[in-house]
């Protein structure tokens, strides 16, 4: 045995010529040169006053942007925002998904329009969707309407995207409506790979449904549980579109993500060493989300 | 789950005057509906326009993804090539940094290559956002789905790493690399704060960037307007989505269930 691998690995040395730097260098040099570099340079650039243009010049700052950034009262509300949605929309879109994907797992064939009304929040555009949203809950909108006069379980209307809580409300139902059809089609799947004869077992033992889902159903699917808890958690921290078309932030900076918040300091403060090291905290914050995620799924073991 | 665009459907369908009426009128009555925003905006937008430089991206993007991540996945999966875990762990880590988060660095590059309102000023830098992602899936299908022995036997057969990959890798990649293309295809549809920063004249313009600045031009109250330019956006994804539906589920889910 030991040979048989010694032999393929002194093939593959063997084949190690400038055909495999052909193969791998392209794409090496392209994300060198459009992400790394980028990387790198931001981490320089929070250490400056960075200016652009012609003969402009950037003194260096030292530690003094992440100071302004960890002191910006409205830049501790973005990253508490962001952290708001993450906790809120990230669960619930998951556990709705993983709830219709349970409930239709065993139909064979869904017709064509429950699965294009599931797909289409999905595949539409941030951009559209969050325009939509908007429109719906503007003051004289559909929302407060159905609160109001249709159930009248809130006597005014509510301004939804005029103060802070509120607003964050929308953006929050917005994300979770959109996301819960990408988090049904993966929980389907993942549901279909889990082997019948299981359930089978547990039928003869007399399992519970409930006991079911938990020493079955769960287990299984821990690591799809794993991949959408983590792809959703870099997506909430990547939420630009829909809060800076449904309130750019606005009123008074209340509503502001850490990416709108970014973009603004960039293209209107023109601070770039501040954003620089808004996004060096925003990448550390989301790296630590990551591996405390892993951490938990790993070290707690469902099953 | 669908009453919101159903609701997006009818008030393209309204008088723009009427879009604003309280209470709303859910469920209108089929003579006020009329065609006549999807007029206007065919008139007064160029959304013909709109939608080709969207297209253009898309597919330019799912191209280059296409070859440059495919090329990294083989190379990662099966070359022999010094430090490449290493090498792939940074590219895997890239994926933690908000696309949005290096969008000075990249503009500063950007305009360096004068690349500044280009579409290609987009399709490079989505090309860059997409790759890690796509590389990983791709690099883990290739792993689990192509046996090693098949670029042994091309290997006997005096063929090179080229061979492989034109024979072996791309033709047996292909389900993954059409779920991967899915994505990277709808992501220029999606995307707006690169876009809107790089894209300044009005006839280059992709869809999301043209939609959100007819609404800011548009006082932010003609919804009418607004709602049919955003439904006529919706129709090429649909399409799209009903040509490709078998792959749309494996694309939507692809490198789940390995976690």
């Amino acid at each position: 045995m030991d040979q048989v691998i010694k032999l393929k690995k002194k093939r593959k040395l063997n084949r190690a010529d400038w055909r495999t730097w052909l193969i791998f260098l392209p794409g090496i040099l392209f994300v060198l040169l459009f992400t790394i570099y980028p990387i790198l340079k931001m981490f320089v650039m929070s250490f400056f006053d960075w200016n652009i243009g012609f003969q402009a010049t950037s003194p260096f700052m030292g530690l003094q942007n992440y100071v302004d950034v960890l002191t910006d009262p409205i830049a501790i509300r973005a990253i508490i925002n962001t952290f708001v949605y993450a906790i809120v929309t990230v669960p619930l879109q998951m556990i709705i998904g993983l709830a219709v994907a349970l409930l239709i797992n065993g139909i064979k064939r869904l017709n064509l329009f429950f699965r294009l009304g599931y797909y289409l929040p999905v595949i539409t555009s941030w951009v559209v969707v969050a325009l939509l949203f908007r429109y719906i809950f503007a003051n004289s909108g559909l929302m407060n309407y159905f609160l109001v006069d249709v159930l009248g379980v809130v006597e005014e209307p509510v301004n939804w995207l005029g103060s802070r809580w509120s607003a964050l409300a929308s953006a929050m139902l917005l994300g979770v409506w959109k996301g819960i059809g990408w988090n049904m089609i993966i929980f389907l799947a993942a549901l279909q790979a889990v082997p019948k004869n299981l359930y089978e077992a547990a039928d003869i033992d007399g399992a519970s449904r409930r006991q079911k889902f938990f020493y079955i159903t769960l287990p299984s699917i821990k690591g799809t549980v794993t991949f959408a808890l983590v792809m959703l958690s870099i997506g909430a921290f990547n939420t630009y579109t829909p809060i800076a078309i449904l309130t750019g932030g606005n009123p008074m900076h209340q509503t502001e993500v850490v990416l709108t918040w970014m973009y603004f300091q960039t293209f209107e403060a023109l601070n770039m060493g501040y954003s620089a090291a808004l996004s060096m905290i925003v990448t550390g914050l989301i790296m630590l989300v990551t591996v405390f995620l892993f951490g938990v799924t790993r070290g707690k073991k469902v099953a | 789950m669908v009453i919101p665009m159903y609701y997006m459907i009818v008030s393209a369908l309204k008088d723009n005057a009427t879009t604003f009426i309280y209470p709303p009128d859910f469920f209108p009555s089929l003579k006020i509906l009329d065609f006549r925003n999807f007029q206007y905006i065919i008139e007064n937008v160029l959304f013909l326009r709109y939608l080709l430089n969207t297209l253009f991206v898309a597919f330019m993007t799912v191209l280059l993804s296409g070859i440059i991540s495919s090329l990294l996945a083989y190379s990662f999966a099966r070359l022999n090539i010094p430090g490449k875990k290493i090498i792939f762990g940074i590219i895997i880590s890239i994926m933690l940094v908000p696309g949005l988060a290096l969008i000075v660095p990249q503009f500063e590059l950007a305009s360096w290559f004068k690349l500044t309102n280009k579409l290609w000023g987009v399709i490079l830098f989505y090309t860059a956002w997409v790759i890690p992602f796509s590389t990983f899936l791709l690099k883990g299908y290739i792993e689990d789905n192509i046996s090693s022995e098949l670029d042994e036997s091309i290997f006997m057969d005096g063929g090179s790493v080229f061979t492989v990959y034109r024979h072996i890798i791309i033709p047996m990649a292909s389900p993954s690399i059409a779920a991967v293309s899915i994505l990277n295809f709808l992501f220029p549809f999606e995307e707006l704060g690169w876009s809107q920063a790089i894209l300044k004249s009005d006839e280059i313009r992709t869809l999301p960037v043209a939609i959100s600045m007819f609404f800011k031009a548009h006082s932010q109250t003609d919804w009418g307007y607004v709602f049919a330019m955003t439904t006529m956006a919706m129709i090429p994804v649909i399409i799209f989505y009903l040509l490709l539906q078998k792959y749309f589920v494996t694309g939507l889910s692809s490198g789940s269930i390995k976690g």
